[in-house]
């Protein structure tokens, strides 16, 4: 692994390249009045409003006073929730047309790649990011693929437009690393080296973590030194894939982890444990309700699909209440989309989870279950301080539903996203559309 | 197609004396009082009927009928009745678990087997993917091959998801790859996908005239395996539609084109750019098979693809059946309902997406006894708690020829032991 001496820090995240350079654009203040809110916060309000000003939500109840030059909405009949929060998506690093110049999301030369970022993969021209914006979808977070054990730095984007990366990326979100257990890296690497097994998978992990610690207290004893004033201290060697899970260690890097039976989280908790890291979430845990006490205990998210399986044997056991069995245990669930025909529709997907889980006998509510798409999304990526929620003081990230959002026959009407409107249903001329579709149906006719 | 029409309405008569066994509860007669049939035809939207079952067929329909001796009564209270949907393209009870070579018959790679393979001959009605499904409101489907070597990917079959006598029609359609996915079994271009396809249609016509002289090998050498050319013969001489599978408008106009010449009978499936020609389909008397929820361009061949392609297509007098939902067709075969609704929230009227998963497929494959609700039809119906087309509604009954179904499956199985084990 080539390494170089640091210029004046490692990997500070305030002092890194490639920070967002997004910035919201003046937008009048928008009151929308009459509407059934979901709060994201576990409340239904009938009859209510919200205003918001200056990228804010500044007041919701009902008689919400709006200064004079705000933008009414009636709001009647219609529904409000959140931005949806997608944690999950491929968007920009596994672009349509998915040809295979498109495939960037899987760095699959070799098990371990916590060195590389999805955000250098992304292609802000994906067709694909408006489509999920016309679904609701305001935050996604962008991970890469899960052929690697460690398959990288996940990064969590605003559904903007933008020519860079850098315009859609959330200012100050965390990174996260995502790991990937059980049949992808033994499947794609059994042949290359391994690992071969599960028990490969293990080894591969802990001899990662073993050099991260090692490469931590190098580090951390060479900044105790800078600290005291010594100025003859010198760093030790740079190396990316170590500053990755350095920065796990320390806490600012968010584990986000491909696991789908019960089992393997189990081993995969213990593992967090043997080397101190905390685990933020579990992807596709298919089996998570096998452990819900158990994640719930960890303060772990599950993070599952509403309904999708048997595409392989770690995926065989699913059940239509994984999430449910989940919040039964008070814990953390969230639905993802890991797809760009489910992100247009994430709340179609909580509506089956909630409907199985009351035939099975819970009482769910959409005001409960809109938090697997909005608040509990919010927390796995530690950005619920800004969004995911309706509240006084959170991002203006809000969507105008043309009825129940979890119905099959709703469609997002408006969505604003720091109090920009940047979709509007009854308003094509506002669409903004990618690159890629001008002119390509016919000279003067863009993609639909 | 009136041959096939004919052989299914044999088997249904078969199936019906056969069924029972495992999952099914005692045959009885049944009536289900105040449904709101939901069946593709036109109704008052507050109806109530009665619908009386006896044996495998629904021998009443109307108001205030009376309870059969010895039968179930049922108050749907309201609550939709359909027919049992049908996914007209999925691999059902051919596909166990996607990634298990073991479980998988939906392809072969052997080069001598192409259009002969027919997926009936793999169907296994107890796979979970078959239970799960018809637990959700899936009774019929039609099961497709995927491609191995060549261009032809073998016969669908039309499979009822009862416990016996499950192929309703063993030879529904000869599936071809076209468009880009025919390009690359084709050696990399479109042109000689079309040329592979015209030569083996060539083949099967000549063999089909002088099965002798090929017998006694004194005729010419053929494109195809005598079992593959077997198999075409049924299309050449229209016992089966030929299912192409297209996406690019320029695509679908070269095989309605090659269709008319040919005088083959035609199925379409895909056709994501079909609304770009839907009066070409339309005048040509093609149906389509879609997932009306597709609308990205996840190829240079689908860049036309969109939300509203069910409803241009039905404007323009096209007959829809749809599949779905995305990639996930198999193992949530039943969530072709959540396409389907998406398709009306995209401008389809109700009833035609509900006739593109009922009625449709029953008429274009011959199935005269399933796919509407009337006197005389067989008792393949489901139960909803609610709008079928809703997601969050679900089957509160399934019935096939009359027999209950339970709504029970491995998934709900695994939820119950860990549910309970939640609430003690």
């Amino acid at each position: 692994m080539p390494s170089e001496k640091p210029s004046d820090s490692d990997e500070s995240s305030s002092l890194s390249p490639f920070s967002s350079t997004y910035l919201a654009p003046q937008a009048p203040a928008t009151v929308i009045r009459g509407a059934t809110l979901l709060t994201g916060t576990g409340q239904q309000l009938d009859n209510a409003d919200i205003l918001f000003s200056d990228g804010k939500i500044t007041a919701l109840g009902s008689e919400v006073k709006a200064p004079a030059e705000a933008v009414e909405i009636n709001g009647v009949g219609l529904w409000v929730t959140p931005g949806i929060i997608d944690v999950h998506s491929h968007v920009g690093v596994y672009s349509n047309p998915a040809v295979r110049a498109h495939s960037d999301g899987n760095e699959a030369v070799a098990p371990a790649t916590a060195k590389v970022w999805a955000e250098h993969s992304v292609w802000p021209q994906d067709p694909n990011f408006e489509k999920a914006l016309a679904g609701g979808v305001t935050t996604a977070q962008i991970l890469p693929g899960s052929a690697n054990l460690f398959g990288g730095r996940g990064v969590t984007l605003k559904n903007v437009p933008s020519v860079t990366m850098m315009g859609m990326k959330f200012p100050d979100a965390p990174h996260s690393l995502k790991m990937a257990c059980g049949e992808n890296p033994k499947r794609v690497y059994g042949e290359k080296g391994g690992p071969g097994t599960r028990m490969g998978n293990m080894a591969g992990y802990r001899t990662a973590w073993i050099a991260a610690k090692a490469y931590d207290k190098s580090w951390s004893e060479y900044e105790e030194k800078l600290a005291k004033g010594d100025k003859s201290a010198e760093a030790p060697g740079r190396d990316l894939e170590m500053e990755t899970l350095r920065g796990v260690l320390k806490g600012d890097i968010k584990i986000h982890n491909h696991c789908y039976r019960a089992d393997e989280m189990a081993n995969m908790i213990e593992l967090s444990k043997e080397f101190g890291y905390k685990i933020t979430a579990f992807h596709h845990a298919v089996e998570a309700y096998k452990i819900a006490p158990l994640l719930a205990e960890n303060d772990i998210c599950a993070v599952v699909w509403a309904d999708w399986w048997g595409f392989k044997q770690e995926a065989y056991d699913m059940i239509r209440e994984n999430a449910a069995l989940i919040e039964l245990a008070k814990g953390c669930a969230i639905i993802h989309s890991d797809d760009e025909t489910q992100i247009q529709r994430l709340p179609q997907e909580v509506g089956k989870a909630m409907a199985a889980a009351n035939r099975m006998g819970m009482n769910l509510t959409p005001a409960q279950v809109i938090k697997w798409i909005t608040s509990n999304s919010a927390k796995s990526i530690g950005l619920d301080d800004r969004i995911g929620s309706l509240k006084t003081g959170m991002n203006a990230d809000v969507v105008l539903w043309s009825g129940n959002p979890l119905s099959v026959y709703s469609k997002a009407d408006k969505v604003w996203i720091d109090g920009v409107l940047r979709f509007d249903r009854s308003a094509p001329e506002l669409k903004h559309t990618s690159d890629f579709n001008l002119g390509i149906i016919t000279p003067a006719g863009d993609r639909p | 197609m009136k041959k096939l029409s004919i052989t299914s309405l044999f088997i249904s008569l078969v199936i019906s004396m056969q069924l029972g066994g495992v999952g099914v509860a005692n045959a009885s007669d049944i009536l289900i009082k105040n449904a709101r049939i939901v069946d593709g035809s036109e109704r008052g939207q507050n109806e109530l009927t009665d619908i009386l079952v006896k044996g495998s067929m629904i021998v009443g329909l109307g108001s205030g009928l009376s309870a059969p001796q010895d039968g179930r009564v049922i108050d749907a209270n309201g609550r939709p009745v359909s027919p049992g949907l049908f996914n007209a393209d999925t691999q059902l009870g051919i596909v166990e678990l996607g990634s298990v070579a073991g479980t998988v018959d939906s392809s072969t790679s052997n080069e001598n087997i192409t259009a002969s393979l027919q997926v009936s001959d793999a169907f296994n009605p107890s796979s979970v993917a078959v239970t799960y499904n018809r637990s959700l409101g899936i009774t019929h489907s039609l099961i497709q091959p995927s491609n191995g070597t060549g261009i032809f990917a073998g016969s669908a079959a039309v499979v009822k998801l009862s416990n016996s006598g499950n192929i309703v029609v063993k030879k529904a359609a000869m599936v071809v790859s076209l468009g880009q996915a025919g390009s690359e079994l084709a050696g990399g271009s479109r042109a000689a996908a079309m040329s592979l396809l015209r030569e083996a249609i060539e083949d099967a016509r000549d063999y089909s005239k002088n099965r002798d002289s090929y017998a006694s090998g004194s005729r010419r050498d053929y494109s195809l395996s005598r079992h593959d050319l077997d198999a075409l013969v049924e299309v050449v001489q229209r016992r089966q539609p030929l299912l192409v599978r297209v996406e690019r408008s320029a695509d679908i106009e070269r095989v309605l084109e090659f269709a008319r010449e040919q005088k083959i009978a035609l199925i379409l499936s895909g056709a994501s750019e079909g609304w770009r020609i839907a009066d070409k389909i339309a005048e040509a008397k093609v149906p389509v098979i879609f997932d009306p929820i597709n609308n990205l361009p996840s190829s240079y061949e689908t860049l036309g693809s969109r939300l509203d392609n069910a409803r241009l297509l039905h404007d323009a007098g096209v007959k829809l059946m749809f599949t779905g939902m995305g990639w996930q067709n198999t193992h949530n075969a039943y969530l072709v309902r959540q396409s389907a609704g998406n398709a009306v929230a995209n401008g389809l009227p109700y009833n035609v997406a509900i006739q593109a998963i009922t009625s449709n497929p029953a008429q274009i494959f011959g199935l005269p006894g399933y796919g509407q609700i009337k006197v005389g039809a067989e008792a393949t119906l489901v139960l909803w708690s609610g709008d079928p087309l809703e997601v969050m509604s679900n089957p509160d009954l399934v019935l096939i020829d009359g027999q209950e179904y339970s709504l029970e499956s491995r998934a709900t199985r695994l939820r119950d032991r860990y549910y309970q084990r939640a609430i003690k």
